[in-house]
Parts: structure tokens; C-alpha cells; sequence
């Protein structure tokens, strides 16, 4: 496993830290990403990821690339600042990540002057899927086929349904509507 | 409006026997490979597992050439229109083999955003292909299944409108669109995802 450097950055000095990376020669962009970290103990918000290479190295088997991942934390409803000035690669990112993350990108251009704009989600289609708040349509209307929890007999009623230990803690994934949205 | 013409709507009883003798037998199939059973698909399609000792050709170069639809794959919402769009330019008869858990149901994305909960939500299908992947063996079963639902059927203009019945309203010639024209505009450095 290739063990990546990690920058951790302010959101205000994002932009300057791309930046520097940049200028380090850190000149290939790879990828641009958000991680939902609004259930964090301090600082709630999105992580965002991006992961950068330096092209001048890797090039035989002795020299390794070189790679430098630089995270900054995003509180929820605030903008970053939009890479695309620095890579234009970087438009279908930032466009991917405010259409799954919601999150805003200031300064964003990739050319067209139409800014952002939804990259692959179908047409009219409403919210951001990737924030664990998303709830999927799909659970809300329908239980879950199968079984929910580790011993539990799935969706055949009768068919040797182990009995649950008590006190275990109820497992809610991201998506999955909790009780007070009422029975399924 | 789709129909089948006069020779073959008011033919007598043993004409149609052979008729659909015939097309059982020459299914040109239109590959709509969408994920990883479009492999199985393609293996059924070679030399071990050939279906074209059961009569299904590959490949119709467009789906105007094509008798059979297989979709093998997971069908996303994105990509919905596309599929019902080609096969709305199949000519009639025309039949759909919806193969694989996710053209059949979702299967293991059910409760995904993006993926359609099953083909037969765009269009009418008429065999299903169980399995996450199915083998290519369950493909040649699912083709002989359509075999023996093609021998038996009556084909008239009229059970083809009723098939259709509230969700076709061209026939296949109709579903057409201009040619396409490349951009005018396109400035330097730019790399033309303004129609994306």
C-alpha cells in the first residue's frame, strides 16, 4: 500500500495550497473529491480530497512518483475555491463534486461560461446523493429484501429466524430512513 | 402507428406457421451490453457456447437490422432514454431479453438513485434471465424460451398495437432526428463538454 503524504489546509488557504503543490511540481491532477463528514465530533463538514503527482518523477523503476493528497474540511453551505484555474481537468470534478456533495465552487470556469452545472446525474433529478442525509427513495418505499442484522432470518417469515441478542446496537446506514419516518 | 403489413396479417394458418418458423430461427440479435453480464453475453456468443446454432445472429450493425434486444447489464437512469430510444427504432415484430439481475430488477443497486429498477420499466420484455451473472448456458435457455413463445404466437397488426398499448405511438421509421452538426463555436483549449 502506497502510503500518500497528507496536507491538511484551512478552507481559506485552499487555493494557495493548490497552489504551492503546484508550484513544487506537483503538476498532474489526478482527482478532486468530497468525503461527508458532517457526523464528525469537531468541526463537522465535507472533507475535500484532492490528489496530486508530480510528472517529472517515476519515470524509471528506481525513482517512485511522487503523490501528495491535500485535504481541507468545508463546513456545510460554505464555497471553496474552484481549482479549475490552476487545472482545467479539474471542471468535471468540481462539477461531479456539487452535484453529489452540494458543495460550491467560486471561481469556477471550464469555458463554456454556463458554471456549474449538474456533470452525470439525469435531468431534473433533485438533491445530492452522496451526503449521508440523502435518503434513498427506494428503502423509504420498500423493507429491506434481506436480513437487516447478522442472525436475523431475511424476508422468508418462518424460515428459522434466529433470535436476536438483546441490547445490540442497531445498525443505520447512510440512506436509510430511520424509524420516525414511520413503518416499512 | 407500428403494424406487420397485409401478407403477413391475413395469412392463412400454415403460412403463419412457417412465417414464424422463419423468424424464429433468424433472430438478429442487437447487443445492449451496459455492465459486466455483457460479458457472459458475449461469451454465449462464441465459439464454446454459439448461439448461432440456435439462430441468433450477431451482431445487427443498428437496431433498425435487429429482431432481438438483449440488455444485459445495469440500466441507469441516465441512460433510459437511449435504450427506449433504440428500441423504439426496431421494426416490428421485435422481442427483448432482459438478461441479468440488474436489467431484470436493479438486483444488487434496488435501492440505488441512478439505476432503473428494471427494464420492463421502459419496455415490454419478453423473457428474464435470472442470475448476478447468469451463466451463458441460462442465455441459450432464455433463447429458447423466446424460440417456443415466437412458434406459438399469432402475429396481427392488432396484438402488436395491443402490446404496445399506451406507451408506442411511431412506428419505427418515424423515430428519426437530424443529423448532427458540429459545433460552430468551439473556442481554443476548450474541450466541448458545453453538451454535457
Amino acid at each position: 500500500m502506497i502510503d500518500t503524504p497528507c496536507r491538511d489546509v484551512p478552507l481559506e488557504e485552499w487555493a494557495a495550497a493548490l497552489g504551492l503543490a503546484l508550484s513544487e511540481g506537483f503538476d498532474f491532477f489526478d482527482w478532486l473529491t468530497a468525503v461527508d463528514q458532517t457526523d464528525a465530533e469537531d468541526n463537522p463538514g465535507f472533507d475535500l480530497v484532492c490528489h496530486l503527482m508530480n510528472s517529472a518523477t517515476g519515470h524509471s523503476s528506481q525513482s517512485e512518483l511522487a503523490r501528495v493528497l491535500i485535504r481541507t474540511r468545508v463546513p456545510s453551505g460554505q464555497p471553496a475555491v474552484s481549482a479549475t484555474r490552476l487545472w482545467a481537468g479539474a471542471a468535471w470534478h468540481e462539477r461531479e463534486t456539487y452535484e453529489m456533495f452540494g458543495i460550491d465552487f467560486e471561481d469556477f470556469q471550464d469555458g463554456s461560461g454556463l458554471g456549474l452545472r449538474p456533470l452525470l446525474l439525469p435531468n431534473g433529478f433533485e438533491g445530492t446523493p452522496l451526503r449521508k442525509s440523502f435518503v434513498l427513495a427506494s428503502r423509504a418505499s420498500k423493507p429491506w429484501p434481506g436480513a437487516k442484522e447478522p442472525g436475523e432470518g431475511g424476508a422468508a417469515p418462518g424460515a428459522g429466524a434466529l433470535k436476536e441478542k438483546p441490547g445490540r446496537r442497531k445498525i443505520n446506514a447512510p440512506g436509510v430512513p430511520d424509524s420516525t419516518w414511520g413503518p416499512r | 402507428m407500428p403494424g406487420i403489413g397485409p401478407v403477413n396479417n391475413d395469412a392463412p394458418r400454415p403460412i403463419k406457421v412457417v412465417l414464424n418458423w422463419g423468424r424464429r430461427y433468424s433472430l438478429w440479435v442487437f447487443n445492449f451490453g451496459l455492465a459486466c453480464c455483457a460479458i457472459e453475453f458475449i461469451a454465449a456468443s462464441m465459439a464454446r457456447h454459439d448461439f448461432i446454432r440456435l439462430g441468433v445472429i450477431p451482431f445487427a450493425p443498428s437496431p433498425r437490422q435487429a429482431d432481438l434486444m438483449i440488455v444485459s447489464g445495469t440500466v441507469t437512469d441516465k441512460m433510459a432514454p437511449a435504450i427506449r430510444r433504440l428500441y423504439d427504432q426496431m421494426p416490428e415484430p421485435k422481442y427483448v431479453i432482459s438478461f441479468g439481475s440488474c436489467a431484470n430488477s436493479g438486483g444488487p443497486y434496488w435501492d440505488s438513485y441512478c439505476v432503473t429498477k428494471g427494464v420492463d420499466q421502459l419496455m415490454p420484455v419478453d423473457v428474464y434471465v435470472p442470475g448476478c451473472p447468469p451463466r451463458p448456458e441460462a442465455l441459450l435457455q432464455g433463447i429458447v424460451q423466446l424460440q417456443e413463445k415466437i412458434a406459438t404466437e399469432t402475429l396481427s397488426t392488432k396484438s402488436i398495437r395491443a402490446k404496445y398499448a399506451g406507451s408506442r405511438r411511431a412506428a419505427a421509421g418515424e423515430v428519426t432526428r437530424p443529423l448532427l452538426a458540429r459545433p460552430s463555436t468551439v473556442t481554443a483549449g476548450h474541450t466541448g463538454d458545453e453538451q454535457l
